[in-house]
């Protein structure tokens, strides 16, 4: 048993990034509920300065839902903000901001910056965003803190009169219709039993206890290993070439 | 290859060569006579200390080459003191649209010019970049990894470092040693952890209104493996 973890850990000295599973290109993002995401996406000032940029989600099996997007841009600093959605371009400076302010846990999935050029397909800017919102360590565990689906990510009339909505010709999503449409994706968060909010989604405490070995000690001892490796190497090297 | 006859700048490593107590003379007197059993106390000890040091520049990233250090080349004293974060994402690359230079000497002369324009007549509080690359192969120290520049504007210097060749190259191509030292600059910031190991290089031109960093210049720099438009 003692053997078999050991030849664990030495195999765990070949895989180069000890992370959960997900494409290594995400970029993680980690907040707690109530804070703002706020971010940079870059783009090429010579190609894109003059095009639309947009925020989508990425939901599986479905159609990237644009949350929100900027109007045709005349190379001057523009603003858009659809409910708790924000995109500012700065074209001089070839830099595209997004904010999303107050977080909720199903906020939490997969996101991205694009340039939007239909019918061509979009480009994407920086990384795909994993976003992951966790509750407060701190809340209570009154039902009263349990949000409502209604009341998620549905943007106010007022908010979209930058969009126009009506000439899209997309196949993509414009506008989310209904609250189910906003679904959370974390495997374990679940509201209906309050005594479940201290377990924070995980299946157990067995499984964070694994999960903190692989994080925190394979790394240290996969160092460790690999240096301890070199030495020998040399030592014997060395010690070889000098009787 | 003709190299760097400064002194290694501020914060770059020990020579990466090996290091002395391996050569040391001593060790071949030892070496006949000794019982094939136990290494004497001497060689085991001098060995350790070598494997110690060669571990440690391993840690360090011990491919960092050295940086010509402001007191090299007699740069004024600087007056900044924004600092930027750890470890950054983003790499910009510009050229200053001077003359070039050839030899450490003139490089040297280059880079007090550049400073002297930035300080004295622009009124920054030192030289823009955070490095300079001479065609004599060198990399110039400027702002250094450690403070913001004042290379590509507002956006972009928080969270980048801009390099520049000294030169114009619109019509014509640093020499490879001086593209091999920025990539090793570059190598080196990644291993001492100034760089995300995934960080992107942009052309001054990518995110500026400007022809820095030259077309020729800028052409070479789309080849470069972290580049990315």
């Amino acid at each position: 048993m003692r053997k078999a973890r050991f030849w664990g850990l030495l195999c765990m000295l070949f895989v180069s990034e000890v992370q959960p599973a997900s494409d290594p290109d995400e970029e993680r993002y980690e907040y707690t509920e109530g804070q703002s995401l706020t971010l940079g996406c870059p783009f090429n000032i010579m190609k894109y300065a003059s095009s639309r940029k947009a925020w989508q989600r990425l939901q599986a099996g479905r159609e990237p839902l644009t949350l929100v997007s900027t109007d045709r841009p005349t190379g001057n600093p523009s603003e858009v903000r659809v409910g708790r959605y924000m995109l500012t371009d700065v074209p001089r400076e070839a830099m595209l901001h997004v904010q999303m302010t107050n977080l909720r846990v199903e906020d939490s999935g997969l996101y991205r910056c694009v340039i939007y050029h239909p019918p061509k397909d979009p480009v994407l800017l920086f990384h795909p965003v994993r976003l992951v919102v966790t509750r407060d360590p701190s809340a209570t565990l009154a039902a009263s803190d349990v949000p409502t689906p209604n009341a998620a990510n549905i943007p106010t009339p007022a908010a979209t009169k930058n969009l126009s909505s009506a000439g899209s010709t997309t196949p993509t999503q414009h506008l989310p219709r209904s609250p189910t449409v906003v679904s959370s994706p974390d495997p374990g968060v679940t509201f209906t039993n309050v005594t479940s909010v201290v377990r924070y989604g995980f299946r157990g405490s067995r499984l964070l206890l694994w999960v903190s070995v692989f994080i925190f000690i394979v790394p240290v001892v996969c160092g460790f290993l690999s240096k301890a490796l070199v030495f020998i190497v040399l030592f014997a090297v060395t010690k070889k070439s000098f009787g | 290859m003709e190299r760097r006859q400064q002194e290694a700048g501020p914060g770059a490593e020990a020579n990466p060569r090996a290091p002395p107590s391996l050569r040391s003379p001593q060790r071949k007197v030892r070496r006949p006579g000794v019982g094939r059993g136990a290494p004497p106390p001497g060689m085991s000890t001098s060995l350790a200390v070598a494997a110690g040091a060669l571990l440690a520049l391993l840690g360090l990233g011990a491919c960092c080459s050295p940086v010509v250090a402001r007191s090299a080349w007699q740069a004024r004293a600087p007056g900044c003191s924004q600092r930027l974060q750890h470890p950054l994402r983003y790499v910009v690359v510009s050229h200053t649209a001077g003359s070039p230079c050839h030899s450490p000497a003139s490089c040297q002369q280059q880079a007090r010019i550049v400073q002297h324009y930035h300080q004295q007549t622009l009124g920054w509080c030192d030289v823009g970049y955070n490095f300079l690359i001479g065609e004599d192969g060198n990399v110039y120290e400027g702002r250094g990894w450690n403070i913001k520049g004042a290379h590509t504007g507002p956006t972009w210097n928080p969270i980048s470092i801009g390099i520049t060749f000294m030169g114009n190259y619109m019509e014509r191509v640093p020499p490879k040693r001086a593209l091999q030292a920025a990539l090793n600059l570059l190598d080196c910031g990644v291993a001492r952890g100034f760089l995300r190991p995934k960080y992107e290089v942009k052309g001054h031109r990518d995110v500026q209104q400007t022809l820095s960093p030259g077309d020729q210049l800028y052409e070479a720099i789309q080849s470069w493996p972290h580049y990315r438009e």
